[in-house]
């Protein structure tokens, strides 16, 4: 093969994200695309790319062969990530020669790192992206032990610390999050008023949680309405009660519409730092009243 | 142009409220059953002429999500305002009806028509009757909830969900009719089965039933 490309010679917990499908949601389609939006721009910006070119979104286990001389960069959460047996260094893109072998092993804090490329990684589209949506199984490009992806060769448009854009203060890893205070839902009737208030807002990230939602377990949230909502609508960040009286997140694979009540909504920022929140994990919760 | 004797939103649900959802969103709730794939098109034209990106405008049961920058916030809202008193517009696509044949041999059309106390024919005769309206998609890409299922084949969902739905399994649940576009689980009761496809992401329009478009189903021997 004679286009730049590189070789998955192990999958590990990744997909390959761009900015996702926006724009098919009447018909049923998943936003998806990269859970945490900061550390998947943040990438593309630190290699000069196109906001939203393609890379890989990975929690672990990521061996890959590049066959072509390109730049990369790792953001997100704290990887144990190395350049054949040397460290590869967060934040920084890194030039690096044919034949090289990166891997992304085990999250050191956080749940999701981003290897991006120069340029982007390459293929043929599904419905404008090539997200993976894990909910609707649209996988543009599918990922395997030995699966071929192809990178897209920009011009030498900036990659390179030179350009990086984040300021001194900016932290190299996404902070886990800890408390959010949420907007008020369209169901906040179903609720009792103290529902999420200062004594009752603690709760835990369960190992339930994936690319469609986190799911956080701590109190049973009674209701005070019986009988089911109205299929409405759900956007990233809205917090769905099912009748266990868990917490349900939605995040970027999440259904386009659903029947349970929400409560409340996260604003994006914490969305952001939820999806780096790992199982077990403690986060308060709280919810803005209407003025 | 819009005909002018079409009724706006705000006379068929006097009771709607417009609200904010998060920061990014803005509801619409409270409308008639039917009416939030038409009022879509009126809140699409009244955006796209202010030259206002929008992310997505999703119509479900009885509400309208439109899906905005954080930015856009306030225009937004007035526009979703101001088009609940326009008329709601029916526009070429809307017009169409779509037939789907179906070969009516579900699993479960004998179990419907025992707890309904009909026969098999009369289900059939009650389903291929009515004319259906997609009211909105949601569940999986393509799937469209078809309101206008007549009275009498309202049901409860499945107790146990299967496992294996085949794509095109044509199943009634609540109030709604469907069509499995691609094999999934499901927990609707299967009356059929069509060979037309449904959902195909290589096409321009991937979907074959979109909100506001007519549907009948016809029975093939």
């Amino acid at each position: 093969m004679t286009t730049p490309h590189l070789v998955v010679e192990r999958v590990g917990f990744t997909t390959v994200q761009d900015a996702g499908r926006p724009g098919w949601a009447h018909l049923g389609v998943p936003r998806s695309g990269a859970v945490d939006h900061a550390s998947f721009a943040l990438a593309n910006r630190l290699l000069g790319n196109e906001p939203t070119s393609a890379l890989f979104e990975t929690s672990g286990g990521l061996r890959v062969r590049l066959h072509a001389p390109t730049t990369v960069v790792l953001t997100g959460a704290d990887a144990e990530a190395f350049v054949d047996d040397r460290p590869l260094a967060a934040c920084r893109p890194q030039r690096i020669t044919e034949g090289v072998v990166l891997r992304v092993e085990r999250m050191r804090t956080g749940v999701r790192s981003y290897l991006g490329f120069a340029g982007g990684l390459s293929g043929e589209p599904v419905l404008g992206s090539l997200s993976h949506d894990t909910l609707s199984k649209l996988v543009p490009i599918g990922l395997s032990d030995g699966a071929t992806v192809e990178l897209r060769t920009t011009p030498e448009r900036g990659a390179g610390a030179s350009v990086a854009p984040i300021g001194l203060d900016a932290p190299l890893h996404p902070a886990a999050l800890t408390h959010a205070l949420l907007s008020p839902g369209p169901h906040q009737a179903w609720f009792d008023p103290e529902v999420l208030s200062a004594d009752r807002a603690r709760w835990t990230v369960t190992a339930q949680s994936d690319r469609v939602a986190v799911r956080l377990s701590g109190h049973a949230v009674p209701r005070r309405l019986a009988g089911e909502v109205p299929s409405l609508a759900l956007v990233r960040g809205a917090v769905q009660v099912p009748p266990s009286g868990e917490l349900i997140v939605m995040l970027a694979d999440h259904p386009t519409t659903g029947g349970y009540p929400v409560i409340g909504v996260m604003n994006p920022d914490d969305v952001n730092r939820l999806a780096q929140t790992p199982p077990d994990a403690a986060v308060q919760i709280q919810l803005r009243r209407k003025s | 142009m819009p005909p002018s004797d079409q009724p706006s939103a705000r006379a068929l649900a006097p009771e709607v409220r417009v609200v904010k959802y998060g920061d990014c969103a803005l509801l619409i709730d409270g409308l008639t059953p039917g009416v939030a794939a038409a009022l879509r098109e009126v809140v699409l034209r009244r955006l796209h002429n202010d030259a206002v990106r929008v992310v997505d405008v999703v119509p479900a049961a009885t509400s309208l999500t439109v899906m905005h920058e954080p930015a856009d916030g306030d225009v937004v809202r007035h526009h979703a305002l101001a088009a609940l008193d326009d008329s709601l517009a029916f526009d070429a696509e809307r017009g169409v009806t779509v037939e789907i044949p179906v070969r009516y041999d579900g699993e479960d059309l004998p179990v419907v028509a025992t707890t309904l106390g009909c026969s098999v024919a009369e289900v059939i005769q009650l389903h291929s009757n009515a004319v259906y309206v997609v009211e909105f998609c949601g569940f999986a890409p393509g799937f469209a909830y078809l309101g206008g299922l007549d009275q009498r084949l309202h049901l409860p969902r499945r107790t146990s969900p299967r496992t294996r739905v085949p794509a095109g399994a044509v199943a009634i649940a609540s109030t709604y009719s469907a069509v499995y576009p691609r094999e999934s689980p499901g927990g609707w009761h299967l009356l059929g089965t069509t060979t037309m496809t449904l959902w195909d992401a290589t096409r321009d329009q991937p979907a074959r039933l979109q909100p506001g478009m007519r549907v009948r189903f016809r029975a093939m021997s």
